[in-house]
């Protein structure tokens, strides 16, 4: 029926669920399948509260899940954590599954446990940074705004009259909004790695904007699909030519922007103002561990290496507890950017943790996340 | 203090306790002049040296760190200083990224037997040092 590499094209059969869904409602639609049909003990969904909130859930009500329907551009959590000892299906960008890889190899995940449903992701945004946008650059208020989408480059916003106002995602960019810095630069689009990879990349004709596109990944992703098409959740068809080619197109596209992008945040630093560029930025650290919280690749406990060294009562010229992280995380950082959204003193800590994992990943030739073949190198085992 | 004494950098290395700490000590032995910038810590592997030891040799104000251990083969707990060379090839990268000279870190296998190797790396590193000036995260008020 379904085989490892298909390309389809499905839907919800549920008209309400197809309704409310992003782009048909496919993914909700396997997430409630895998669910009611004991795939799965529990799912991990995002519970809107707002345009703007959305909370990270683990459930075992169908409909929870069901109610999760729709996507959150600007709610950046990496769900990887939340999968933890658990047999749970999930959806996630490529950041979160690439951060459930990292955490399988650091044996905190059981991979054949864990079903993700990964979606095209071409970048997420900041909720604050969001409201801000909307006021100065959209000129509407943030409460009265009830939908959002992008399409064709532009960032579409729906007030609750009814009106949608559209701006250049390039524009916002320059004006320093739009997506996160993490997802402009990023080199991930489509997961690849995960179970099935889903998006509404190459949807075209007449389901456009109402079926999701999915390639079957993995033998996990076959029983996904199966599971949820025995179950009467979804429906497919196969994907056509030009439907797979637009897909390779817009991510091709997206890639070659990032690039751009990788270029544009990574100025060379001259390497005698490198350690005070660091040492600069570093020094408005207030200690507050956030960055460690909020990493999906962290699998530490509360007493780690790292924040045995937070003291603000060195004299040190350089953050210890940083150093340490900087290294840590060499071999394993993802570029997820969530270090960066939660630090309230607003240093760069993505791209300096890029600065320092890009290199380091290049040389072993290695890319975090993708696969569980490479381990951890800092904690290499020898036979 | 106002003297026109030669600046003496100070450099930390970390020794494992049968190979390289033998070296240190047949060098002694072996009467090989050595200058007086190096500070020895005696580690039982080179694989006990974790990545924040050297950190924290930099930042409490040394000008550079030696790491050494036994040859590769030789380590008297089988693998400890392939362990280190792992450490040793993301912290050389690292020590690139953020500025440091790379002269400031050193990797170096030295058998108990080889003082003259022992005194003669010293020696070198110290030349560098005095080249390049004291570390820039060396802490203010320490020399």
């Amino acid at each position: 029926m379904v085989e490892i590499g298909d390309k389809v094209l499905g839907y919800a059969t549920d008209p309400g669920i197809r309704n409310r869904g992003a782009s048909g409602g496919m993914v909700t639609a396997i997430l409630a399948a895998a669910l009611e049909r004991g795939l799965v003990d529990s799912v991990i969904v995002l519970r809107h509260i707002n345009e703007y909130e959305a909370v990270p859930v683990i459930t075992d009500d169908v409909d929870e899940v069901l109610a999760s329907a729709g996507s959150m551009h600007t709610v950046p959590v990496n769900l990887a954590k939340y999968a933890a000892g658990r047999k749970v299906a999930m959806p996630g960008k490529p950041c979160d599954v690439r951060a459930v890889f990292e955490q399988a190899k650091r044996n905190e995940i059981d991979i054949d446990n864990t079903f993700i449903i990964g979606l095209n992701c071409g970048g997420t945004m900041h909720p604050v940074l969001t409201r801000e946008m909307l006021v100065r650059m959209y000129e509407i208020d943030p409460e009265d705004v009830v939908g959002e989408k992008i399409d064709k480059g532009k960032l579409f916003f729906r007030t609750k009259d009814g009106e949608e106002k559209a701006i250049p995602i390039d524009d916002l960019e320059d004006a320093g909004y739009g997506r996160r810095e993490s997802c402009r630069y990023c080199d991930v689009k489509i997961p690849v790695n995960a179970d099935l990879a889903c998006g509404n990349w190459g949807v075209i004709g007449e389901l456009a904007g109402n079926a999701t596109f999915c390639e079957v990944m993995n033998g996990k992703g076959v029983r996904l699909l199966e599971n949820a098409i025995e179950s009467g959740y979804v429906q497919i068809e196969p994907a056509g030519e030009q439907s797979i080619a637009i897909r390779e197109k817009v991510n091709s596209a997206m890639l070659s922007l990032g690039e751009k992008w990788s270029a544009r945040v990574f100025t060379e630093i001259p390497e005698e103002q490198r350690i005070n560029y660091y040492m600069e930025q570093f020094a408005d650290c207030i200690d507050c561990g956030a960055c460690k919280e909020a990493c999906p690749v962290c699998t530490c406990d509360e007493d780690s290496k790292c924040t045995m060294y937070h003291s603000l009562a060195d004299d040190y010229k350089m953050s210890m507890y940083h150093m340490v992280r900087l290294l840590h995380l060499s071999d394993s950082c993802i570029g997820c950017g969530q270090c960066s959204d939660v630090c309230p003193v607003d240093i760069p800590v993505t791209s300096i943790f890029r600065r320092f994992a890009d290199p380091a990943q290049k040389k072993h030739n290695y890319k975090a996340g993708m696969t569980l073949e490479r381990p951890p190198f800092l904690e290499v085992m020898l036979k | 203090m106002a003297d026109n004494r030669e600046w003496e950098p100070k450099i930390v290395a970390f020794c494992c306790n049968w190979c390289s700490y033998g070296g240190a000590d047949t060098a002694g032995m072996g009467r090989f002049q050595q200058p007086s910038s190096l500070r020895v810590i005696r580690v039982m592997c080179s694989g006990r040296i974790d990545p924040l030891h050297v950190f924290n040799a930099f930042l409490e104000g040394a000008d550079a760190v030696l790491v050494t251990g036994c040859h590769i083969g030789d380590c008297h707990y089988v693998n400890g200083n392939y362990k280190t060379q792992v450490r040793h090839q993301f912290l050389e990268e690292m020590v690139k990224e953020m500025g440091l000279e790379p002269e400031r870190l050193h990797l170096n296998w030295i058998s108990a037997s080889e003082g003259e190797k022992f005194a003669n790396f010293v020696r070198d590193v110290t030349e560098q040092i005095k080249k390049i000036g004291p570390s820039p995260l060396k802490p203010e008020g320490v020399n």
